[in-house]
């Protein structure tokens, strides 16, 4: 354990570890297929699997272990498999259809790590190991935010808030190195309640209106 | 200091070698047998003894731009670092300058698909420049990232000052980078070396006037820039091992450049070429990669 300890240390795992999951955001935000942005959802949940057992290790924090136990149960195997089940049942086209181009929202997407960079850097300040976490999160919920309002289509925007989740949980722990296991599991346990429940919502709007873009639901209907 | 003045001869000997081990790697991926190693060079042979016939309505230019690119890529593979991290002429050998003395050979090469005046030509000189325009801003940030964190422009302060991908910032920079390698070298996503298909060639397009000596010049130095470019990449992002002994060294050196190599001949026979108009959004994503690597290169502050 010390030496796992000592190598987060020196390759500062931690940062390398964010870095790669504000990566997969912007990845999400500018791919242009649904099986992509679950694809870079699934490496996300997984990244933040690994920080969470990172900060385990790191901080001696043992009750952490079981926070990412769950988050692989649920973020990177249920919640994908559901989304896959609701998406082959609702027979949705691939393409997301955002309503910006893809270059356009790649620069938004910088344009607010920036934003989010110029405001908590001289205002928050964060010491230890997740000094640089907090910046990281707030990207990410931010970005996920922007292609919530960039996308037409339901099944993206569950996509865009499972994001800001995952955002919200990193935020989370590295601020208070780990809520208490109940909090962190109901949390999770609503995050799965939530994709059901948007996931019958999702067929009944297909039911009613043929279509799951959300344009369309501002027509009114005889 | 001999071994430090005569290491750029490495660059301009060995390049031919890059491209057969390349093409080789290339091969054994698509289940081939290929062409041997040495191909290049026996290529390269034979141009030089080949007449050359000339377009009668080509210009100065024409002749020129072999010597000008040959010399411009020549001059650059003088600023970089091989095998030790003293590059020959240090007092010049910004990594900016370096670049844009690249970028000298570019332009004339550009002029010189133009001059000849055939269609191919004109093609080839307008994509090249495009894709130019949509490359240089991303190397150039990528390459900033590595010099603030090395805390210099010169390639030489920046392989002695870090090991082997430092930090997060290191690794998007390097993403970018690679791309803009595969773009600059014209290499498949971007540009597809094995052809002449007339609608999608954009090197050999510029290329298509020149026979003989002439195009063995250009050829060659389209090598040279692609092992200089590999050197680039290894001195900004993998610079391990470059101060140790002269044996050591080259050792590490090789084992660096053999694995970029099999990392483009991945690439290469895994993807498909993207149409012309495609390239924007894969060029402008790995724009933004450099743009991100920079900002978290100041967020994380190092």
């Amino acid at each position: 354990m010390p030496l796992i300890k000592r190598w987060i240390e020196i390759f500062g795992a931690i940062d390398f570890i964010s870095v790669g999951m504000l990566l997969s955001v912007v990845a999400m935000s500018s791919s242009k297929r649904i099986e992509s942005c679950l694809k870079a959802y699934v490496i996300n949940s997984w990244l933040l699997a690994l920080l969470m057992a990172a900060f385990a290790v790191y901080l001696s924090i043992p009750h952490l272990y079981i926070a990412a136990f769950f988050t692989i149960a649920g973020k990177c195997v249920l919640i994908p498999y559901f989304l896959r089940k609701v998406i082959g049942e609702l027979k949705v086209t691939r393409e997301v259809e955002p309503y910006l181009s893809t270059p356009v929202s790649l620069i938004i997407s910088f344009a607010l790590v920036v934003l989010v960079y110029s405001f908590i850097a001289g205002g928050i300040f964060v010491a230890g190991a997740a000094r640089n976490v907090l910046k990281i999160s707030v990207s990410i919920i931010l970005i996920s935010l922007f292609t919530m309002m960039n996308r037409k289509k339901a099944v993206t925007q569950v996509m865009g808030l499972l994001f800001m989740e995952n955002g919200l949980f990193l935020a989370g722990f590295s601020l208070t190195y780990g809520m208490p296991t109940i909090i962190e599991l109901g949390v999770l346990f609503d995050m799965m309640m939530g994709v059901m429940i948007l996931g019958v919502f999702l067929t009944q709007i297909k039911k009613s209106f043929v279509s799951v873009d959300l344009d369309k639901l501002t027509s009114l209907k005889g | 200091m001999g071994m430090s003045n005569l290491q750029f001869l490495i660059i301009i000997l060995l390049s031919p070698l890059l491209q057969g081990i390349i093409r080789k790697m290339k091969a054994y991926a698509q289940g081939r047998i290929g062409p041997g190693v040495l191909q290049p060079y026996w290529d390269l042979a034979r141009l030089f003894r080949k007449d050359m016939v000339i377009s009668e309505a080509a210009s100065w230019i024409f002749h020129a731009t072999p010597f000008i690119v040959f010399l411009s890529t020549m001059a650059a593979s003088l600023m970089v670092p091989v095998t030790t991290p003293d590059a020959p002429v240090l007092a010049i050998g910004d990594i900016v300058a370096l670049l844009y003395t690249l970028a000298l050979g570019r332009f004339f090469l550009v002029l010189a698909g133009l001059d000849a005046g055939t269609a191919f030509g004109g093609e080839g000189s307008s994509r090249e420049a495009t894709v130019a325009i949509l490359v240089e801003p991303m190397m150039m940030l990528a390459i900033f990232t590595a010099a603030v964190a090395g805390g210099s422009t010169k390639l030489s302060v920046i392989s002695k000052s870090m090991h082997i991908l430092d930090s997060p910032a290191h690794v998007l920079a390097f993403a970018a980078f690679f791309v803009a390698l595969i773009a600059d070298t014209g290499r498949i996503p971007v540009d597809n070396p094995d052809t002449h298909l007339e609608l999608t060639m954009i090197h050999e397009g510029m290329v298509l006037e020149y026979s003989g000596r002439y195009l063995a010049l250009l050829e060659w130095a389209h090598y040279m820039k692609q092992m200089l470019l590999f050197t680039i990449a290894i001195d900004l992002f993998f610079p391990y091992g470059i101060a140790g002994g002269a044996l050591q060294s080259a050792l590490f050196y090789a084992a660096k450049v053999l694995v970029l190599a099999a990392a483009v001949a991945a690439t290469e026979s895994s993807r498909a070429k993207l149409r012309f108009f495609q390239l924007p959004s894969l060029l402008g994503g790995a724009f933004v990669l450099s743009l991100l690597s920079l900002i978290t290169f100041v967020m994380l502050g190092r």
